[in-house]
């Protein structure tokens, strides 16, 4: 009797767009979620490295991000087709709070003696590539503003103030302050223009 | 807030910016006020965008390794649902009093609501929501929640839809955001089965275990 047997190769979950890959996570598919983890833990440490200033509070936050995304992969929803987005929004979320329990107000400067001296994306993979382009567009739209408009829109979202700790922080009336947020958001919606929701 | 000037608050909003009582304000205000809805979503996109501003690194490996071993340890507890048909009377919207009385008063909405028998058993009713317009679809014990009109939620919010069993607390089930049009197409994960309401909540990025928000939306089943 001749035995033979079929390989049957596992489907290259590379190649498949986040929400198929989030309806594996679903059910519990590890390799899935390592593909989305491999996909976007790159720009969400970035994004709490950035707000955070240290890097074991980032890796706590990014950690936290996606095990939620784990845990409750019932709950992430693809009505805005952007598993980016949801991921993102929690790091943020979570990096606010961990920016406001710290007890040292100057926890929530950006700057970091570690920021950028370390970690630098790896630019071999076609992903890293593509991230590192489109930061780039980012950063040149958000560098474009005049300095007093990327100041309170940083203050805003990397540092996690409101608009009234921004006026007090740069001693300016609050109505100034949600003004420059205004010019500088209107600015970086036309620089970025319709590109803005192909980066998601 | 018509008289005051509200595109300097749709930009502070979207950052994450406004006092909790402004963006609430702020968050009413823009039930009536299309030209805000359409700022805020579309600074969204810019808000959405702002992470790549950050300088870029790569994860850590360790990280990688941490989280992809919390994985193994922790596999999500559910199973895949089956879907057997059932028809379930539908739902109805509601304004925005406590959650108790709205859950009463949607009881009664229920009853009043007509009920839309669509191809293979299909039940379906356009429903007015506290905010925006709803459409619940129930296909034997499966629900889809179709959202038009509903603002985007604010910076580090989502929402997140609640299945309530009878007088019992409602369990978290799924977390959505909205198109830049502000629609959504929803899929209420899981079995239908015993399933008394139906509630959509505005809650911090990540969901709540428990509501913490007052419901836009509730669909009150059979």
């Amino acid at each position: 009797m001749h035995l033979s047997t079929r390989l049957i190769r596992p489907p290259d979950l590379g190649l498949l767009a986040d929400e198929d890959l989030m309806a594996r996570v679903y059910e519990g598919d590890q390799r899935a979620f390592a593909v989305v983890f491999d996909r976007h833990a790159g720009v969400a440490f970035s994004l709490a490295y950035r707000m955070c200033g240290r890097r074991a509070l980032a890796e706590e936050v990014v950690q936290e991000a996606f095990l939620s995304l784990w845990r409750s992969g019932a709950r992430y929803e693809r009505a805005r087709g952007s598993v980016r987005s949801w991921v993102l929004a929690v790091v943020h979320h979570r990096a606010i709070d961990v920016l406001r329990h710290e007890s040292a107000r100057a926890g929530r400067d950006i700057h970091d003696e570690e920021l950028g001296a370390s970690l630098p994306a790896d630019e071999r993979t076609e992903l890293e590539v593509e991230r590192r382009s489109d930061a780039r567009l980012v950063r040149g739209a958000l560098d474009e503003l005049p300095a007093e408009q990327r100041q309170v829109i940083e203050l805003a979202y990397f540092g996690g103030f409101s608009h009234s700790e921004i006026a007090e922080l740069l001693a300016i009336p609050a109505g100034t302050v949600k003004g420059r947020m205004r010019l500088g958001m209107s600015k970086l919606r036309m620089a970025l223009g319709d590109g803005a929701d192909v980066l998601l | 807030m018509a008289d005051r000037d509200c595109g300097n608050e749709a930009a502070a909003y979207a950052l994450g910016a406004l006092e909790p009582a402004e963006a609430e304000a702020f968050k009413r205000h823009m039930e009536t006020c299309a030209v805000c809805r359409d700022e805020v979503a579309a600074f969204a996109l810019v808000v959405d965008a702002l992470p790549l501003a950050a300088p870029q690194h790569q994860a850590p490996r360790a990280l990688r390794r941490r989280v992809l071993a919390a994985a193994r340890a922790q596999p999500p507890p559910h199973a895949a649902s089956t879907r057997p048909r059932r028809a379930w009377p539908l739902l109805a919207g509601a304004p925005r009093p406590a959650l108790a009385a709205l859950v009463v008063a949607l009881a009664a909405l229920a009853l009043v609501g007509g009920i839309e028998l669509g191809a293979g058993g299909t039940h379906r009713q356009v429903i007015r929501a506290s905010v925006g317009d709803a459409e619940l679809t129930v296909d034997g014990s499966h629900g889809q929640l179709i959202v038009e009109k509903l603002p985007a939620p604010a910076p580090g919010r989502i929402y997140e839809l609640w299945l309530q069993h009878g007088s019992s607390a409602p369990a978290p089930s799924t977390l959505f955001s909205v198109s830049s049009h502000g629609t959504a197409d929803v899929g209420v994960p899981g079995d239908l089965h015993g399933v008394s309401h139906i509630l959509v909540t505005d809650e911090p990025a990540g969901g709540s275990a428990t509501p913490t928000g007052k419901p836009l939306i509730v669909a009150a089943l059979g």
